[in-house]
């Protein structure tokens, strides 16, 4: 028998690969010039972080990598590189979800933010090392700073869109009475 | 219980450092495989794209047919307008259309003096466009034929009129194009009244600069741009644009193909010409045979042929 706990957490799971692949759908229909105004963002990292540090147990890493890749190859992007500096950026924000419940949305904001700007950072200096030939750095801080104005509506998408909040003290025990 | 549960949290929690840490040195060995052995990925690239895109045509399809009737409501509401412009650009195209006719009548008699057999090149296979895939700073589409129709890497793709881009990775059913507007497209081209030859260089944005051009003061504004054929990537003579003057006085090149509404494309069957070395090999010892293409016989090709002709020429 499944408990109602396992049910909800394994639902918000399926939402986020729903998601997930709905921005993938979304990205990839053939509508319009796509070089001309600004660089649309990763949505996929920006909901798998603002998910994290509310409900870790919501974002499975093993899932999270899965879809990154599967981006990474479908849009032309190095494989891989991107994927693990997510990764790595999810599991420190992991850890610190429970840092960052007593302090406010700006200095989540923020965290993610220097997340974002570290992540972009080793992915130029490994490509740079390895001599792989990249686009020029104005573009990529362009892309950063959409990334980083995004997040606050991604964040609320999720609190008020899709009820992701961070558990109150007795609601767990509460929840978990259920079982 | 309180103390069970930390105990199995301490057992778990290194445990599953472990495992993410073999996750991110899996994905970072996928990372350096593609640095060491490219193609190889690249191919695998292929494939994963070819058994994921064309799941998602039924879905694509509608919403991009949506989208289009929502463009066309749109247009309607200025039709009076668009009517008139219209009339006035059928009453230039009727006498373009005289000039054509009777310059098309002057080069089949012509060909016909001369007996020219006409590049066999120009035979193409024409695919639907299925899915933009490139991330901001690629730019690229995905057509439905491939390997299958036997579409190989490097070939030209086209929109009705000009040059879009070059084929880069064949899956079975698909085939990415890249287009001469990503960062990492490089094209030889001639600009067309004087003679000068230029590199085409994507930079992600509409028009695309040209460069290596060995006297710019016989370049100007408004002189056609056609592949030069260098290095033999491209057959040469396909239009590819006009040359403008940029924002920031460097000269660009306003594409032919019309970029906002890629739909169908051609690609180019070319083929290896023979490479002549040194002057012992100037006689060809086995003459390929000329590529036909399926299903066409080789009058219809001729014709078309001359079409392509005919609008390059213009």
């Amino acid at each position: 028998m499944i408990s109602p706990l396992a049910l909800h957490r394994w639902a918000f799971i399926g939402l986020f690969l729903l998601l997930s692949m709905f921005i993938i759908f979304a990205r990839i229909l053939p509508l319009g010039p796509v070089s001309e105004g600004m660089p649309p963002p990763d949505t996929i990292v920006l909901l798998g972080f603002a998910w994290v540090l509310r409900r870790p147990d919501f974002v499975p890493v093993v899932l999270f990598a899965a879809i990154l890749l599967v981006t990474d190859l479908l849009f032309l992007r190095p494989p891989g590189l991107a994927t693990a500096l997510a990764v790595i950026g999810l599991e420190w924000l992991r850890a610190r979800a429970g840092l960052m419940r007593e302090r406010g949305f700006i200095i989540e904001w923020a965290t993610v933010a220097s997340v974002l700007a570290l992540m972009l950072l080793a992915e130029r200096v490994v490509l740079a090392l390895l001599f792989v030939p990249q686009d020029n750095p104005g573009l990529a801080v362009f892309a950063l700073a959409v990334n980083i104005l995004f997040y606050p509506f991604i964040a609320a998408l999720s609190v008020w869109g899709f009820r992701v909040r961070r558990l109150a003290p007795g609601e767990h025990a509460a929840e978990a009475r259920l079982v | 219980m309180a103390k069970n549960k930390r105990h199995g949290e301490d057992y778990v929690t290194p445990v599953r450092r472990i495992l993410v840490g073999l996750l991110v040195f899996v994905l970072l060995a996928v990372f350096l495989v593609w640095r060491i052995d490219s193609p190889r990925v690249e191919r695998f690239r292929a494939q994963i794209v070819d058994a994921l895109v064309p799941n998602m045509e039924w879905a694509l399809v509608p919403v991009t047919k949506a989208a289009g009737l929502i463009e066309g409501f749109q247009s309607y509401a200025r039709l009076a307008e668009q009517n008139q412009e219209l009339r006035r650009e059928l009453q230039q195209m009727k006498a373009w259309r005289e000039a054509a006719l009777q310059l098309e009548q002057e080069n089949a008699t012509l060909l016909d003096l001369n007996n020219v057999r006409l590049d066999a090149r120009l035979s193409y296979v024409t695919g639907v466009v299925l899915a933009d895939s490139g991330s901001p700073f690629r730019q690229s589409v995905l057509l439905n034929v491939g390997a299958r129709d036997g579409v190989v890497d490097g070939w030209a793709a086209m929109d009705g009129l000009g040059l879009v881009g070059r084929i880069s990775g064949v899956g079975g059913q698909t085939a990415r194009v890249i287009l001469l507007t990503d960062s990492s497209s490089r094209i030889p081209v001639t600009v067309q009244p004087s003679g000068q030859t230029a590199l085409l260089r994507g930079d992600n944005t509409g028009q695309p600069p040209l460069e290596f051009i060995e006297n710019t003061e016989e370049v100007r504004p408004g002189d056609r741009v056609v592949s030069s054929g260098d290095g033999g990537l491209f057959p040469a003579g396909l239009l590819v644009g006009e040359v403008v003057r940029g924002p920031d006085r460097r000269l660009r090149v306003r594409l032919a193909a019309d970029y906002g509404r890629l739909e169908f494309l051609r690609v180019l069957r070319s083929h290896q010409g023979e490479r002549i070395e040194d002057a012992g090999a100037l006689i060809v010892l086995n003459p390929v045979l000329a590529p036909v293409a399926e299903g066409e016989n080789a009058g219809d090709i001729s014709a078309q042929a001359v079409g392509e002709d005919g609008e390059a020429g213009q």
